[in-house]
């Protein structure tokens, strides 16, 4: 645990250090990742100017919604980033020199690629987002409380990144999977940022069993807030996403050791 | 020649084989088009069927044309990719098989590939690989010292790598590979796009270096000078296919018997009537020829006593063929070695 | 000018080689128009108009702007890259224009994203959504004329940012920023009739309404002869406006090139 401590704090020296080079670059981008993800909050709120509710839901809810998605994709980017850009990493030749090291493949991935600064953007976004909502839809806090959010916090990274094991792994068959991506986790973001029961049948059935986003926000913040729309699913999904993360991350596992042997390389030379 | 009989094989490679799959384009328009729902692929045998084995401490040259197959060689003996079939132990492993535990033994320097990061320094980049590789602080720091004299690297080491030159950053990679004391060391191209005096540094060292440590070396290049200056064994592929595994020497002896003789003669009209030669021009002015043959069928004296008897010479030059050109021959299939 | 449409040509070809990307593409371009839709479907919530606006009009609002996004589905990162790679200089020795050239490959690029992702998108969205046809023939060749001149705009907007990479080191933190305001400004995220008065009148001096807003009310048959007039001189405005400014970017950026030299 030590050793992998170390290595965990000398990765992240020199991949600040190497960020820092360009300090004005640096803070622009933050402020870019910063801003990119709160327009779509802009667009939210001036839309609900207009409507007040969508489905019931008013604005400091939607937001307590939403913060659960930039908390958990803050923590995810730190541990999870070389997974997300793995297409890169393959085309790039940058997998060849993980494969030399003696390390555990995931293990050097995961502690390796972390980007501090877009985690910075998200993860300030989520708290913020988390600190001005919570307040406001009354939720009275006491210590399961705590624990079941940090649990849900948990669980919410691990899916996602279960479902970026899930593409690294395809990267073997075919490197591009930018397209996947986009379809499989993107556009389901844009769809968990808003309450599930808004949606038909079909993109619910994806939220809940293709594509879990509906227990990295959906199901944990309801459990906060109670809402009438929640009648419409059994309560227990409120409970397993802890469940649901360690499923899905042990598939991809599979999949990943799986898929391994599949790995051309860059070029055939 | 150090002691070849008693030294043990360290890397043993039976019968190896791998194939991919490549998606064939067509062209144009309707092409394009019709590659949407019939794509059509192709197998292509990367390695097929190599076998060899080499010494403990052996330095040796792996060449052959671009997509031979060496690179897809090395990238199995060095864990990287499973093999389809075949056997192969390396250091008393299967890369494959027990990847995490081997490379532990083995260096990897990529030419085209710094494993060192672009914005820190080399000092700062080898702080990383000594976590990841676990290098005892004593260890450490021998190596580094070592190496940093060795490869003169004490004025550049704690600049920026984006402010070195290329074969500056090169010797530093040389250096990161090297921290760990490997075994085995990997060099994949170390040379490319080096001018000379860094290429002649790096020769050196990786010489000296396969001669004071005992370090078994493969080196594969497109550089015969690489080869020529460091290797005593060659080893060439093409095809999938090992064309050759033997010492550099034999190769230039097996076609050391050709000669050229460029001659300048003093005036027009020239006829040269030699029957075991091949004669062209040397340069536009007619003067000049290039005459080749073999010292099998004519000797060097007779064939210099034939010209100097029928015309009146400017200048001449005697000249044994180049290993680029022998190489090139072997590649083009114009001889077979066995 | 066929020397240019020829680059537009080939570039449209050369994306037709991912044959994964296709399928997917549509995919894609489908889902975005999804999620508005169930936005804006639990919004309205059975309403048959809100201010006004009908829930076809939205949905067909946001149709129009995603046929225009898609058509500028680029790489924007493009002039950044051949600048650090320092193969600019090669293409500055071409003899064509450069802009031009660029502005002909994006849009042979964008002409592909449109056939093979977006109108498949609009004949499915057609059996689920409600779609406004268009109020009539002129009006369709209106919308598309002034398509084009938004898309122009969105380029040249994208032109002037990327062409400060002569000067900062990266300019993907500047794209991100821009491109969040186009989306919200534009009106790509939430269409202009919902948003509030004063950002709307603000958004009446910027070029931002002339990009999706513009097209989206002619298809609609929204603007009367004159604004027609007026609305089409003011993307020109924007046009020449803009192209200016890009201008005297690139050729400061040029210039500085030269004089470092590369």
């Amino acid at each position: 645990m030590r050793d992998i401590l170390s290595l965990f704090f000398a990765y992240a020296k020199s991949g600040l250090k190497s960020r820092f080079q360009y300090k004005l670059d640096a803070i622009v981008a933050t402020f870019a990742v910063f801003l990119r993800e709160a327009g779509g909050i802009i667009a939210m709120y001036l839309a609900l100017l207009k409507f007040d509710t969508i489905n019931n839901w008013n604005i400091d809810e939607l937001l307590f919604l939403f913060s659960l998605i930039f908390i958990t994709y803050g923590i995810f980017i730190v541990f999870f980033m070389a997974l997300r850009d793995f297409s890169d990493w393959i085309r790039h030749g940058d997998f060849d020199r993980v494969m030399l090291r003696p390390r555990g493949l995931l293990t050097q991935l995961v502690l390796c690629g972390a980007d501090w600064l877009a985690a910075l953007g998200h993860g300030t976004l989520g708290i913020v987002l988390f600190v001005i909502s919570a307040s406001r839809v009354g939720i009275q806090w006491n210590p399961a409380m705590a624990v079941y959010y940090i649990i849900a916090v948990i669980s919410g990274v691990l899916i996602q990144g279960a479902i970026f094991l899930f593409f690294s792994s395809i990267s073997f068959y075919v490197v591009e999977t930018g397209s996947l991506k986009e379809i499989f986790y993107w556009n389901m973001r844009k769809f968990a940022i808003y309450p599930l029961s808004i949606y038909n049948r079909f993109i619910q059935s994806i939220l809940i069993f293709v594509v879990p986003f509906a227990f990295v926000n959906y199901f944990p913040a309801q459990f906060f807030l109670r809402k009438a729309d929640m009648a419409a699913y059994p309560e227990w999904l409120m409970y397993i996403s802890p469940v649901v993360g360690v499923t899905l991350y042990l598939l991809a596992y599979s999949f990943w050791r799986f898929s391994l042997r599949f790995y051309k390389s860059t070029g055939n030379g | 020649m150090r002691t070849m009989q008693t030294a043990k094989n360290i890397i043993e490679v039976n019968n190896l084989c791998k194939t991919f799959k490549i998606h064939k384009r067509a062209t144009g328009f309707k092409g394009a088009l019709k590659d949407i729902f019939h794509p059509t692929y192709e197998w292509k045998k990367a390695v097929d069927n190599v076998s060899f084995s080499i010494h403990e401490g052996e330095m040796v040259g792996f060449i052959g044309p671009n997509g031979a197959g060496k690179s897809t060689t090395i990238k199995m003996l060095s864990g990287i990719l499973y093999p389809d079939s075949g056997d192969m132990q390396v250091a008393g492993y299967v890369p494959y098989k027990q990847r995490k535990e081997y490379v532990a033994n083995i260096g990897v320097v990529f030419g085209q590939k710094s494993q060192i990061s672009w914005d820190l320094s080399p000092l700062d980049s080898y702080e990383v690989i000594r976590h990841i590789y676990r290098i005892p602080p004593k260890q450490y720091k021998e190596n580094l010292a070592r190496y940093t004299e060795l490869l003169d690297m004490g004025s550049f080491i704690r600049q920026p790598v984006r402010q070195l030159s290329l074969g500056q950053r090169m010797r530093a990679d040389i250096a990161a590979a090297l921290l760990h004391s490997p075994k085995i060391v990997f060099f994949d191209e170390p040379t490319i796009g080096i001018d000379v005096v860094g290429k002649d540094k790096i020769r050196k060292f990786i010489r000296t270096l396969n001669q004071t440590d005992n370090i078994t070396m493969i080196f594969t290049t497109h550089d015969m000078q690489d080869i020529v200056k460091t290797c005593e064994r060659l080893i060439i592929i093409d095809d999938g296919q090992k064309l050759y595994d033997g010492s550099l020497e034999n190769v230039k002896k097996g076609y050391g018997s050709s000669r050229i003789i460029e001659a300048e003669f003093e005036s027009l009209p020239i006829s040269l009537d030699l029957s075991h030669a091949v004669v062209s021009d040397a340069d536009n002015s007619g003067l000049k020829k290039r005459i080749a043959f073999s010292t099998d069928e004519v000797s060097v004296n007779e064939m210099m006593s034939a010209l100097m008897n029928t015309h009146n010479i400017k200048d001449v030059s005697i000249r044994e063929p180049e290993i680029d050109a022998i190489i090139r021959d072997i590649y083009e299939g114009r001889i077979v070695m066995n | 000018m066929t020397r240019y449409l020829s680059f537009a040509g080939i570039k449209f070809r050369s994306k037709m080689a991912y044959r994964f990307d296709y399928v997917l593409g549509i995919l894609n371009t489908l889902l975005s128009f999804v999620v508005y839709w169930s936005i804006y479907k639990a919004l309205y919530n059975g309403a048959s108009e809100v201010d006004g606006v009908t829930f076809s009009m939205v949905t067909t609002s946001f149709l129009i702007s995603l046929g225009l996004s898609a058509a500028f589905h680029k790489n924007e990162m493009f002039l950044q890259d051949k600048i650090k790679q320092g193969t600019i200089a090669n293409e500055l020795l071409k003899p064509v224009n450069f802009k031009l050239r660029m502005l002909f490959e994006d849009m042979g690029e964008g002409a592909f994203h449109v056939v093979f992702n977006f109108l498949p998108t609009v004949i499915i969205a057609c059996f689920f959504a409600p779609i406004q046809a268009p109020s009539g023939a002129r009006d369709v060749l209106l919308c598309l004329v002034s398509v084009i001149l938004g898309y122009v705009v969105l380029w040249e907007i994208s032109f002037i940012v990327q062409s400060w990479s002569f000067t900062l080191f990266s300019v993907w933190g500047l794209i991100t920023i821009k491109n969040v305001m186009v989306n919200i400004l534009a009106g790509a995220y939430i269409p202009m009739w919902f948003m509030p008065d004063w950002l709307r009148s603000a958004i009446r001096f910027t070029p931002f309404d002339s990009i999706y807003f513009t097209p989206v009310q002619l298809y609609l048959g929204e603007l009367g002869g004159k604004e027609i007039v007026f609305h089409f001189a003011r993307q020109l405005f924007w046009i020449t406006a803009l192209w200016a400014v890009g201008e005297y970017f690139w050729r400061s950026g040029i210039k500085k090139l030269v004089i470092q030299g590369g």
